[in-house]
């Protein structure tokens, strides 16, 4: 769906900013591009709807270089959130939303109902919100509107820098607990920027980590941690490694390194419950799990061992 | 006598005036600021987009801004004339670099995060300008109107130094006659509509954004209405068209004798006496209201009409000096009255010439006459005392004060200094009155209707002997002002109608009564 093809970009200043990226999302995927302040997060995003022009490299949406388009036509077909919300400050809400859909040429009634249902879906009720201006609302609630204004014309592509950076780590999780179950981004393909480590894991279904403008590794959430592709991406996540590896591990991908001896007892948990969910069960309850008709009992120490086996057979054959 | 006492009654009589006078000030105010929007925001719009040209844009606007006003109406005039359309230029020039930097600086305070966001859902330049960049920067680019209104409200008094009209008539009219009912008549409207229109776009400033939008195609209807006061004068027509200073305006001995004596209707404009001259050179007047030994009468080859009905009051120069001072340095009186009796009306024109026209120094050219006439003495020690000698100004002032200041200094023991420039007679003679200066040459005429403001009748009743009026002078300022009248000079600087000589010539017209009678016919 976008593919970006050794891409660099430098401002007059320096060095690059960019620096020969490549990386391609499938349709539906969301990949989230992970790195620290000034990594060059933003320059991708911008680059990817013509707010930058690379100084070498191309980018296509489907198979299509997007030079080929007008920008604007370009960016009408992807939403983007930007880092400091970016909202009209002389638009009320309600004309905040309508303004991708009004450029696009909908008539009024369908860009009046289209902006009440998605406020609606996003839980700012219309009757309080569709009229104050944003200077009015919260910080969140403003990231929100933000999202709501990215996603009013529905399109295709989503493209959002640290939507949920301006929220505190209390209102962030429950945001983000929001945002994925939001039934409007299930079929997108979505390019999210952070440098929050654990949104990244719980976001994306792969994380482009990146340093000083190079991609370092691109790949699934077990890849990154298991199998680093060098000391800087190892480093970047030890500080929430167990948690994270808890978080990423599912039952079924250490299910041979669990002690199989005893039988289930307590309640069965779902092959595809994450090691940290099952911890966390494990805490007051008994537990089992069942995957292909073998039956496991579950306590924290069999988990552990487990999850050990598991990374040390990783460690040394690449994979499990 | 017809002064009105009061400054009610002032306004009352003149209301007609007044209200001509405030709608063609607000109009010529809102004109040129309207033009100004109209080239200057698109130009801030522009250098906001073409940062190099900021520089250049924001200098120029800011140099103009510099020039004093008083000259760039004067610059104006050898490229558009009289009348409105220099004024309105000038006024529009100096309306330029408020809106001009309002609106870049507007433009460019704009939230950066806020244009990415326009551009980044899909605006185009012209919709993140109309959508999201012209409503943000309204508030400051509606500050820089606002300037560009009150400092064109100040302005625009000037605008009647070149025959614009505006409240500045009845502003300087009143200067010049002493008269200062008149003057606040013109002063106090100026300072409320100053007022007034600052108030009003504060109001539009601080309305909330959602009408901010609104402003922006509002204003511009407010603007062409107010524009509209501004009735531009009608075409051309082949009739004569005069141009009288604010001063011969209001006077009895002016433009109102004109009309009650020889029943004289002119197309008249209200113009400064700076520029009135070259003005009848260009043919832009055909007739103005001169003073006869004015040096330009004889650079422009005019010719001064006769006042056949005798009109005009006598105006020979005398020194004016405070009566303390007389009495403090005996000697002064004699060494001032040398000069008594040696200048004539055609030397004078001639001395003014030379200053005027061929821009000699005028104590060069006091010095060479003094010389001439065999009165020059190397000045002596000046130990004994000071003597501040005044002058208008405008004429003959500066020339005879220098001669007062060489004939006190080669002829005492005192000393002179000159305080030439002192604006028109009231100022000149508040100064006198006030012990700011001891002495400085006046016109009988002057005297009579000016200062003592005589009754009508008295008037009526000595205006045709000179010797009278100087008599009734002498005895009033004594003792009214404790001021002396020395000996006249000798030439009689009197108002004067003029006309080029050309023109004159060609119409059969000699005398004020031929003019009358030619403008009755045609
Ligand atoms: N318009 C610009 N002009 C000059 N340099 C720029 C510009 N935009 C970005 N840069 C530089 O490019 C580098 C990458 O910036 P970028 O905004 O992409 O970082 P980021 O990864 O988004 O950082 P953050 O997490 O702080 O938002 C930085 O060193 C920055 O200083
Ligand atoms: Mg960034």
């Amino acid at each position: 769906m976008i593919k970006v093809s050794h891409v660099s970009k430098s401002f007059s200043h320096g060095k690059n900013a960019v620096n020969d990226l490549s990386f391609e999302v499938q349709p539906g995927e969301t990949l989230v591009l992970l790195g620290t302040s000034g990594c060059g997060k933003t320059t991708t995003l911008r680059m990817i709807n013509r707010l930058l022009i690379p100084d070498t490299g191309d980018i296509f949406i489907g198979d299509k270089n997007i030079n080929t388009e007008t920008p604007e036509t370009l960016r009408r077909s992807m939403g983007y959130v930007l880092q400091n919300t970016g909202l009209f400050p002389h638009y009320t809400v309600l004309e905040n939303i309508a303004v991708v859909p009004q450029l696009l040429g909908w008539d009024k009634t369908r860009i009046h109902s289209r902006a009440l249902a998605i406020l609606e879906k996003l839980r700012l009720p219309p009757a309080t919100y569709g009229d104050v201006y944003p200077q009015q609302l919260s910080g969140g609630q403003q990231q929100r509107v933000g999202l709501a204004r990215a996603l009013a014309a529905d399109p295709p592509i989503l493209l959002m820098d640290e939507p949920f950076g301006a929220l505190d780590p209390l209102t962030r999780i429950s945001v983000r607990k929001e945002f994925k179950l939001l039934d409007e981004l299930n079929s997108k393909t979505i390019i999210l920027v952070t440098h929050d480590v654990e949104e990244a894991f719980e976001l994306g279904n792969r994380i482009c980590i990146m340093n000083e403008g190079r991609i370092q590794q691109l790949g699934s959430a077990t890849e990154l941690l298991f199998n680093p592709a060098n000391d800087f991406v190892r480093h970047f996540l030890d500080k929430q490694r167990l948690e994270l590896e808890l978080k990423s591990l599912r039952l079924r991908d250490i299910w041979p390194y669990l002690d199989s001896a005893g039988g289930s007892t307590g309640t069965a948990l779902p092959p595809d419950t994450s090691c940290w969910d099952t911890l966390e069960h494990l805490t007051g309850n008994k537990a089992g799990s069942i995957l292909d008709g073998q039956n496991k009992h579950l306590d924290g120490n069999i988990l552990i061992t487990a999850i050990n086996a598991y990374k040390k057979t990783v460690s040394q054959y690449g994979h499990a | 006598m017809d002064t009105p006492e009061t400054f009610i009654d002032f306004v009352r009589q003149q209301s007609g005036k007044l209200l001509e006078q405030t709608l063609t000030h607000t109009g010529l105010t809102f004109i040129s600021v309207l033009i100004a929007v109209c080239i200057g925001v698109p130009a801030g719009i522009l250098i906001s987009r073409r940062k190099k040209l900021a520089g250049p844009v924001l200098g120029i606007t800011g140099v103009l801004q510099t020039i004093p006003s008083i000259a760039l109406l004067g610059f104006m005039i050898p490229l558009l004339g009289i009348g409105p359309k220099p004024a309105i230029v000038a006024l529009f020039l100096y309306a330029l670099l408020p809106v001009v930097r309002n609106t870049y600086t507007g433009i460019l305070g704009v939230d950066p995060n806020i244009t990415e966001a326009a551009t980044g859902m899909g605006m185009n330049t012209r919709q993140l300008l109309l959508k999201v960049q012209l409503p943000l920067a309204m508030p400051v680019i509606l500050a820089g109107i606002r300037t560009a209104t009150v400092i064109n409200v100040g302005v625009a008094t000037l605008a009647a130094y070149i025959a614009a009209g505006g409240l500045g008539e009845f502003i300087f009219g009143g200067i010049a006659l002493n008269n200062t009912n008149m003057m606040l008549a013109g002063a106090i409207p100026a300072a409320l509509l100053a007022i007034l229109f600052d108030w009003a776009l504060s109001r539009l400033q601080r309305v909330n954004m959602r009408k901010a939008r609104k402003i922006a195609l509002v204003l511009p209807v407010i603007l062409v209405l107010l524009s509209s006061f501004y009735l531009l004068p009608e075409t051309y027509s082949s009739r004569l068209k005069a141009g009288f200073t604010p001063e011969f305006m209001g006077r009895k001995d002016g433009a109102v004798g004109l009309r009650n004596v020889y029943g004289l209707q002119l197309r008249t404009l209200v113009i400064s006496d700076m520029i009135m001259y070259k003005a009848a050179y260009e043919k832009k007047l055909d007739v103005i209201s001169g003073s006869s030994t004015d040096g330009r009468v004889k650079a422009f080859d005019l010719i001064v009409l006769k006042d056949d009905k005798h009109i005009f009051p006598p105006y020979y120069a005398a020194p004016v000096v405070r009566q303390a001072v007389l009495d403090k340095y005996p000697e002064l009186a004699p060494a001032l009255d040398q000069l008594s009796g040696t200048i004539n009306d055609s030397i004078m024109t001639e001395l003014n010439y030379r200053v005027d026209y061929l821009q000699q120094n005028p104590q060069q050219v006091a010095r060479d006459f003094l010389v001439s006439a065999g009165l020059w003495q190397p000045a002596r020690n000046g130990s004994k005392g000071n003597i501040r000698i005044g002058a208008k100004i405008f004429g003959d002032g500066y020339i005879l004060a220098n001669m007062y200041k060489m004939l006190i200094e080669g002829h005492t023991d005192l000393s002179a200094t000159t305080k030439t420039g002192l604006g028109g007679t009231k100022i000149v003679f508040d100064a006198l009155v006030n012990d700011q200066i001891d002495m400085y040459p006046e016109y009988t005429g002057t005297g009579l209707l000016v200062i003592l403001q005589a009754p009508q009748t008295t008037v009526d009743s000595i205006i045709g002997d000179n010797r009278k009026v100087y008599d009734y002078v002498k005895k009033g300022f004594a003792e009214k002002y404790q001021v002396q009248w020395l000996q006249p000079i000798g030439f009689n600087n009197t108002y004067a109608l003029m006309m080029r000589r050309e023109q004159a010539t060609r119409l059969h017209i000699s005398s004020i009564s031929d003019l009358a009678t030619y403008v009755h016919h045609h």
